[in-house]
């Protein structure tokens, strides 16, 4: 187990490293950092020296390595818009992504998972015709209307709930929580509605997909011959067994909800790492981009190696094959 | 789009129900589309960080409602006698937010630190040979030519503290990692910092011991930058914050629709126009002419001048918000010369036999490159301006692109014409004439945005005598001469100034400056 993962990690090392090479090999296509750091009366002379000083005039690759190099050694450098360090930068907004990207995960499973069972035990229902087509139509409207249109709603025709940022949090330790108040929760609830939407149709329909397949093979129709109560039957035997493929799609969309919550951070105003990597774009902030994007490629090799580990706990038939 | 839509059925529908959270009466709550960068009032010289922090720090000199000179820790001021420079004579009594005095060392300092090569802001200072202090609370400014503009051209220089920024640490203004003042403040203004998240959140709370009378009412005042324009208007009409600037131009309706709130609208300084490849002996984007460049021709231009039709743009694209622009300054500029206030009239049979005396009566195509991320509607404007252009055959290739790349792009000559905006940082007429309109000259750091290095020697001439004119009549017929030999040939295609349109509660008075900065000072919440 520990080889597995020490494996892993060092994998993950390689994983970061490409990533970082191939954001710097696109860099240079994004902008130039200097223009946007100073303002129009800059003489061409000043621009000049600062970029000299920032080692933008340097060759590609030795620009690549003094980043890594520096990376490797714990330095994370220093944001060419706010000067601020980027490691610390990039850990004050983890909070928020995290946060919000495991909210719209638990709110896709424990609306997903039943649906699914659901729509899969009264597949002709009208319930489940409902269930299916709404669910089809929150998927095709694309995350930023979707975020638009629950503002709009909830937000200003309603009233109840904010439009923006994060509500009251506290600070525990290094961590700056909104789940901890009410404030923080009612302004949680939008962004995580709207970043789990798309989670959520895929949850129940591959759960209602593996169910039906279940439903139909002989165990099932032999325990029900036996008369098992139904709720044992449905929950107990059948759903076991079509959670295997659902943990491995779910999983691998957590990466991307932690990756990709750009969209609803950046409608929601949210202050987690996408709205940050967004600022980074339009400053050409390149030492941020840099380190935000291997710290995603790290986050995509956690939850990767947490999938395995949870195939394990799930299927007993691989630890049996561990074990052997 | 989608969202104007539903917001407009809904207004129809029902009235807004404001938020849980209305703020107290006097928390005033306000969003902008970007953070400032940095506190140092002397690392960065962009309107956002300048904009906020003045109403923490001040300068010499302020800028009132309407954009005159007035005394800030300066009382007055007057020309040297003996030397080229001007005297100034500080307020007595004024304290940082620290409870340090404020006197002249402090100015000699943040002079010093101002115009080091870390400070971003040092190109105001470099009319300025020496900076002398002659007792506590007087200050001379030597300049190397005579300079009548310049207490104006120091609204924003803004000072600090000596004994605050030496005892920590901060002397000079950041520039590769942090230090105390990125993130701290100790200012003579009207407000100080009591927190600050970067890009999430900075509050303000008023200072005490400022010397000047207070005129707003507001006793917190809490910032948040909010960088999708339809959340931000969301944030207001839900009532979570109190005002907003900008809003896009769409929005209005939506805005003016709704009980409770108002468009606060004005025109900014910024004047849009079209520039050229002057010095390029070939078109890079033709299809059709690739052996020359048909726009150093200037009846060529002037075609391309008569093909735009102003009123349509302003009618369709910019919904009656502009105002036509005859060069690179907006009237009320100070040296805007009215003697050439006329801009070449929407005439695209003129354009057509200017084309054809120029040599191509079947017109030719070029590329334009516009910015999409920069002005208002910038993109929509292009496109507007390519089939205008089209109409007398001269057949723009549009490519448009976010203004990070835009600059570089310019400075590579990488354009045959191409969309800019400028706004006088000085508020005169002087200056887009030494940054647009003089030819290109590093060594003088002249003409660094005349990216087609338009080049007349009568106007390089023109520009040091304006600088240093110091009879207001005699200026003015300087700057006439100039903007006449500019419009004759022309240099640029000025098209109009570009509107201000911010957004409030009904129960907010507030100022709209027309340099887009917003005061806290003036303030009331009814």
């Amino acid at each position: 187990m520990a080889y597995f993962i020490l494996k892993r990690l060092i994998q993950s090392v390689f994983v970061m490293l490409a990533v970082a090479f191939l954001a710097f090999s696109l860099f240079r296509f994004v902008g130039d950092p200097v223009s946007q750091m100073t303002g129009v009366e800059t003489s061409e002379q000043d621009r000049e020296r600062l970029r000299d000083e920032l080692g933008l005039n340097d060759a590609f690759i030795v620009q690549f390595a003094r980043f890594t190099g520096d990376m490797l050694k714990g330095d994370f450098g220093y944001s060419y818009r706010t000067r601020q360090p980027v490691a610390e930068m990039i850990a004050t907004r983890i909070p928020a992504t995290l946060e919000l990207g495991t909210v719209a995960l638990l709110i896709s499973l424990i609306v997903g998972i039943p649906a699914g069972v659901y729509t899969a035990l009264r597949p002709r229902g009208f319930v489940s015709q409902t269930i299916l087509m709404t669910t089809l139509v929150g998927v095709s409207i694309p995350t930023f209307v979707i975020g638009i249109m629950l503002i709009f709603l909830f937000g200003v025709q309603l009233g109840w709930l904010p439009t923006f940022g994060r509500g009251g949090t506290v600070q525990i330790g290094g961590w700056t929580s909104s789940l901890f108040t009410s404030d923080g929760w009612r302004a949680l609830i939008l962004p995580a509605l709207t970043l789990g939407v798309y989670q959520l149709t895929l949850t129940m329909r591959l759960v209602r997909a593996e169910m039906m397949e279940v439903m139909r093979s002989d165990y099932i129709r032999f325990a029900t011959a036996r008369g098992i109560p139904f709720r044992s039957l449905y929950f107990r035997h059948a759903l076991a067994n079509t959670m295997v493929p659902v943990i491995t799609i779910i999983g691998l969309q957590f990466g991307g909800v932690i990756a990709f919550s750009i969209v609803t951070e950046s409608v929601f105003q949210w202050p987690g790492m996408g709205l940050l990597f967004l600022e980074s774009i339009r400053f050409v902030d390149i030492p941020v981009m840099g380190v935000y994007l291997v710290v995603i490629a790290f986050f995509f090799v956690l939850v990767n190696m947490a999938v395995d580990l949870l195939y394990v706990a799930i299927d007993p038939r691989l630890r049996v094959r561990e074990d052997a | 789009m989608t969202f104007s839509l539903l917001l407009r059925s809904s207004a129809l529908a029902s009235v807004v129900v404001l938020g849980a959270q209305a703020a107290s009466a006097e928390t005033f709550r306000w969003a902008s589309t970007t953070d400032p960068q940095t506190m140092d009032p002397h690392a960065v010289n962009a309107a956002p960080v300048l904009s906020f922090l003045n109403n923490i720090y001040e300068g010499l000199v302020r800028r009132n409602q309407n954009m005159q000179i007035e005394p800030s820790l300066a009382t007055s001021w007057e020309p040297l006698e003996a030397e080229n420079g001007w005297r100034f004579h500080l307020r007595e009594g004024v304290t940082f937010q620290d409870g340090a005095e404020f006197n002249a060392e402090d100015v000699l300092f943040s002079y010093q630190r101002a115009s080091d090569e870390a400070a971003d802001v040092r190109s105001w200072f470099a009319p300025v040979s020496e900076v002398r202090v002659v007792d506590d609370y007087t200050v001379d400014f030597v300049t190397t030519a005579p300079n009548p503009l310049f207490p104006d051209s120091i609204a924003n220089f803004m000072i600090l503290d000596k004994g605050w920024a030496e005892a920590n640490d901060a002397a000079l203004p950041a520039r590769d990692a942090e230090n105390f003042a990125t993130m701290n403040v100790n200012g003579t203004g009207a407000f100080s910092l009591s927190s600050r998240d970067p890009g999430v959140e900075t509050r303000l709370v008023p200072n005490p011991t400022w010397w000047d009378e207070a005129q707003h009412n507001v006793t917190e005042a809490v910032f948040t930058p909010i960088g999708n324009s339809a959340t931000g208007l969301a944030a207001l009409l839900s009532g979570e914050i109190d005002f907003i600037q900008p809003i896009p131009l769409q929005d209005v309706a939506q805005v003016e629709s709704r009980d409770g709130f108002k468009v606060l609208e004005g025109e900014e300084t910024r004047v849009i126009m079209f520039g050229f490849g002057h010095e390029h002996e070939k078109l890079l984007y033709s299809t059709d002419v690739t052996d020359a460049n048909p726009f150093q021709d200037p009846k060529v231009r002037l075609a391309a001048a008569h093909a735009i039709d102003i009123d349509a743009i302003d009618r369709v694209i910019m919904r009656g918000k502009i105002e036509a622009a005859s060069q690179l300054v907006p009237a009320g500029i100070s040296g805007y010369s009215e003697a050439n206030a006329d801009r070449p009239a929407y005439d695209p049979e003129r354009a057509k036999e200017l084309l054809a005396e120029a040599g191509y009566p079947d017109g030719f195509s070029f590329g334009l490159k516009c910015t999409n991320d920069r002005y208002i509607n910038d993109e929509a404007l292009c496109r507007a301006a390519a089939s205008m252009f089209a109409a007398v055959d001269l057949k723009a290739e549009l490519t448009t692109g976010p203004v990070r790349d835009y600059w570089t792009q310019l400075r590579e000559d990488d354009f045959d014409m191409y969309l800019l905006g400028w706004s006088p940082g000085t508020f005169d007429a002087e200056h887009p004439i030494r940054f647009l309109l003089h030819s290109q000259d590093d060594e003088k750091k002249l003409g660094s945005w005349n990216f087609g290095n338009y080049s007349n020697a009568r106007v390089d001439e023109l520009l040091p005598l304006i600088q240093e004119e110091i009879d207001p009549a005699a200026r003015q017929a300087l700057i006439d001469e100039l903007v006449g030999i500019t419009q004759d040939e022309v240099a640029y295609i000025p098209l109009y100034t570009q509107p201000l349109i911010w957004a409030a509660k009904e129960n907010i008075d507030l100022t709209q400056r027309a340099d887009n900065f917003f005061m806290l000072r003036w303030v009331t919440i009814n």
